[in-house]
């Protein structure tokens, strides 16, 4: 044979194996990989999410990717049944205050860990002190703010003693990331706990324990057959979490049956794209999250700490933009529906809140008013076009705050009576510079650490809140500090009706939109559960 | 002007010496330390240039006493070459150090991530070699033909397309488009699935595979492989092909080429025989340069296809600034760049004795 001929039979047998293989990867991927017919009855099912986790030790992370793993995995003393955002006692049997600073919580007997160890008081104790003790800037410890000391009589009693009394909020703490319960033999009591040490050591409680972690990539749960709380079983066999950095990519494995359930965060465009195709189906859900723009009282315009300090032409200026603001368009063209409008600071369906700012600006019925904004501004002696300094940030909140705030900039242009200089800074900048003054107006986001209107009212309007934007109001304060233990509810949501009129009309935040849970689904798949405790459950979710 | 005696010697053919190839690998081996050692301080130095890396991660979102602590216990506080000494000490004992992000060791990132991005870089190569030599050798073959044009000016395009931009162009084309190769990730999770219950995985998908004896998990593999492996391999394949072209049409010039040709052997013939092997040295040293490109594509053509290899992480821990990651993965791929350059230097050396000289 010669070489020529060897060549050539060389080249055509390499033609022939690259056909055969593909025809054999063909068949092969049908069979026994990824088909896109998903996955049988038996198979997990698999969830697609683009968030992140930063950590499985509820001491070490603060963020939904991270909390959506422990909400599965860790038990809870208090926890809301599906459908709901009230609490009731999950592996407690039960809770009550016992004194005004003295909470007090009887466990469930017989309750264990997956690992077989005794799930106890004193493991409840262990897991609030060293939430305490680490106070991990990546943790939620700041929600045990009020938490003074806690106390494990027994095996089945625990004793929280609180600063303040009477806390309302307290129950739904309890329900929060700040309080997952987790196995003193395994945790550290000082330190965070390597996700691998977590995983080896089988320390889980909830619906389901880690089969296998791969951070950030797949993890892979199995129902707990030794959950003692309230929650109803899984009713499915098992789920994988399989995570996504481009949320493109996660949109087309949904939409091709590679992933049952996609939440968390398809873009408006992708969800509305997805909204008319027939495999999956689109769940909504109430959502907690909120949008504005928030005004640092130093540096906007004619405030506190700028030359022409003024603090009548400010507030107008503030009010001025809410009257100019077009929330449903907004919502509409920008999000497609995903977002609702928001007039006040606590989203609608949690107790207490109201609508004020619907009133009190723009046509009174919700939509802008330009003649009203220059009324406004007029009456304050504000005759020039104010120059805005707006700052938004394009990594954090999703694709599309580019378009939201293009959108907001052109509305608060409408009539020429301000310029608006619209600027964009990374998340890790912005988040340094929005606290040091840096920014006279700017563009944040909220989630919920647990469903209650003083968790979107603390935080904000109280003195040294987290906005560091200088806002302060004796009476807004007091209201707060009020409501926090106040046992009346009627009169509770009355104070909380108070503060956000009163809020609304020094307008230390602009409330922009209300988020909805949105959830895209593959049609096969039932149980879908997303309600106002912003949980999300792998639980109740079959084919 | 040259004496008869430097005449005589120039004239005499050169022979190898002997241990002259051991003595080239000895030289070729100790230059890699301080070539590892100047690549470890520049990227040390780089990444201070801003400040701590503590500060650079952390600032804003601790208060000032806070961040001092961390600074502090990190030993971010002492003097830089105080720092400087105790980062190579670390990096000759292979310590890295730990993530600031998610606390983990930066070794074990690199052990765990390092095998996707070595198996891409395989795949990659063997696109470039499957289409590149081919149609390098069709291209000489074809000389000053239409054909000939037609594919230099494809391995222009292939070379000069954005990774990125490929990635894109290639997903929307057959994953969106024709829905007949998957969009992303290096398997399916079924398949992950399984290979996760390997009790001790390579981290090589397709070997991992194979142990587990599951064909469809092969061919899941082998298919999610497609799509990133062209975009990161087509760039190379640009580069072999004009090459190969390159060198093949000098070849077809040299003497014992010519006396083939008079003694009436044909074009094809001479192409695919006489020009193909002498042709194909000059790819072996190619390669080596390859190498760092593919893993610097690697960056690129893995964010593009959430390939989970060292370049998609690096992209992620620069997004949170985790300078101290992003520090351990870059001096891990220029020592993996600075191994691969002296290995094939050793093979080019073994192929060709001139070389060692």
């Amino acid at each position: 044979m010669s070489l020529h001929h060897s060549t050539r039979g060389r080249l055509g047998l390499a033609v022939g194996a690259l056909g055969a293989s593909a025809i054999l990867l063909a068949g092969c991927a049908g069979g026994g990989g990824d088909s896109a017919s998903g996955g049988s009855s038996d198979e997990p099912l698999i969830i697609g999410t683009t968030d992140k986790i930063t950590s499985i030790d509820p001491a070490g992370s603060y963020d939904n990717g991270s909390f959506a793993v422990m909400n599965q995995v860790y038990p809870f003393l208090f926890n809301s049944a599906y459908g709901t955002s009230d609490v009731t006692p999950d592996i407690a049997e039960s809770g009550e205050f016992t004194s005004p600073t003295e909470y007090t919580v009887t466990l469930k007997p017989g309750l264990t860990f997956a690992n077989g160890n005794e799930l106890t008081a004193s493991d409840v104790k262990f897991s609030f002190d060293r939430q305490l003790a680490i106070a991990d800037e990546n943790g939620p410890s700041s929600l045990l703010g009020n938490l003074d000391s806690v106390a494990a009589p027994d095996d089945t009693t625990v004793v929280f003693t609180l600063k303040n009394g009477n806390d309302q909020t307290w129950e739904q703490i309890l329900s929060s990331p700040a309080a997952p319960i987790v196995d003193e033999d395994v945790f550290s009591a000082d330190a965070v706990t390597s996700d691998d040490d977590i995983v080896a050591g089988n320390a889980f409680a909830g619906q389901y324990v880690i089969d296998s972690d791969s951070p950030n990539e797949l993890i892979s749960y199995v129902p707990n057959p030794d959950y003692g709380g309230s929650l109803p079983a899984a009713a499915n066999g098992g789920v994988t979490v399989s995570y996504y950095t481009d949320a493109s990519n996660l949109k087309l494995d949904v939409s091709s049956g590679e992933v049952d359930v996609a939440f968390r965060s398809l873009s408006a465009t992708d969800i509305d794209d997805l909204s008319s195709d027939d495999a999956v189906k689109i769940v909504e859900g109430p959502g907690g999250e909120t949008r504005y723009i928030v005004f640092n009282f130093d540096t906007m315009p004619f405030g506190a700490g700028t030359a022409e300090a003024d603090a009548a032409k400010s507030l107008a200026v503030r009010q001025a933009m809410a009257d100019l603001i077009d929330r449903e368009a907004i919502a509409e063209d920008v999000y497609k529906g995903t977002y609702t409008p928001l007039y006040s600071f606590v989203p609608q369906g949690l107790s207490g809140a109201t609508e004020p700012l619907k009133e009190l600006y723009g046509d009174g019925d919700g939509g802008p008013d330009a003649d009203k904004a220059a009324s406004t501004l007029e009456a304050a002696g504000i005759t020039e076009p104010v120059q805005l300094n707006l700052q938004y940030n394009g990594d954090h909140y999703g694709p599309s705050s580019g378009d939201e705030y293009a959108a907001v900039k052109s509305q608060l242009e409408e009539g020429g009576l301000f310029t608006v200089n619209l600027a964009q800074t990374e998340w890790v900048q912005y988040s340094k510079d929005r606290t040091s003054d840096v920014y006279p107006m700017y563009q944040l986001g909220w989630f919920p650490d647990y469903s209650d209107a003083d968790n979107y009212l603390t935080p904000f309007f109280s003195a040294d809140n987290f906005l560091v934007n200088h806002y302060e109001n004796a009476e807004v304060q007091e209201l707060i500090t009020t409501q926090a233990s106040q046992t009346d509810e009627a009169t509770r949501a009355d104070e909380i009706g108070q503060i956000q009129q009163l809020v609304a009309e020094d307008l230390s935040t602009l409330p922009l939109l209300q988020g909805t849970q949105v959830a895209v689904v593959g049609a096969d798949v039932e149980g879908t559960t997303l309600d106002g405790s912003f949980k999300f459950r792998y639980a109740p979710l079959h084919k | 002007m040259v004496t008869a005696v430097d005449a005589a010697a120039v004239a005499k053919p050169v022979a190898p010496q002997r241990g002259g190839l051991w003595r080239y690998i000895l030289i070729r081996l100790i230059l890699i330390i301080p070539t590892v050692f100047i690549l470890v301080t520049v990227v040390f130095l780089l990444m201070r240039v801003t400040g701590d890396p503590i500060t650079a991660a952390l600032g804003g979102r601790l208060p000032p006493d806070q961040l001092a602590e961390r600074i502090a216990q990190a030993g971010y506080d002492r003097p830089l070459y105080v720092q400087y000494f105790e980062y190579i000490g670390g990096v000759f004992r292979g310590d890295f150090g730990n993530t600031l992000t998610d606390g983990r060791p930066v070794v074990d990132i690199l052990l765990q991530y390092g095998a996707a991005t070595l198996e891409l870089a395989f795949y990659a190569l063997i696109v470039a070699f499957v289409l590149g030599i081919p149609l390098g050798l069709l291209a000489a073959y074809k000389r000053d033909r239409w054909q000939d044009a037609a594919l230099r000016i494809a391995a222009i395009l292939g070379y000069a397309t954005p990774i990125f931009f490929l990635g894109m162009v290639l997903k929307l084309i057959f994953s969106v488009g024709l829905g007949i190769l998957p969009v992303a990730g290096r398997a399916g999770t079924r398949t992950q699935l399984k290979l996760q219950s390997l009790d001790d995985p390579t981290g090589i998908y397709l070997i991992d595979a194979f142990r587990i004896g599951d064909p469809g998990a092969v061919g899941d593999v082998l298919l999610h492989a497609i799509l990133p492996a062209l975009a990161l391999g087509i760039l190379t394949a640009g580069i072999f092909l004009r090459l190969v072209r390159t060198n093949v049409i000098g070849t077809l010039g040299a003497q014992y080429v010519t006396s083939a040709r008079s003694r009436g052997v044909g074009e094809y013939r001479l192409v695919t025989k006489n020009a193909y092997r002498p042709a194909l040295i000059p790819i072996v040293t190619v390669i080596g340069l390859q190498i760092a490109m593919l893993l610097a594509g690697a960056v690129l053509t893995e964010t593009t296809f959430e390939w989970n290899g060292i370049g998609f992480m690096l992209s992620e821990y620069l997004k949170a600034r985790d300078f101290v990651a992003v520090q351990g993965i870059v001096v891990m791929i220029a020592v993996v760049v600075a191994i691969t350059n002296f290995i094939v230097d050793v093979v080019a050396a073994l192929i060709d004795p001139r070389v060692r000289y």
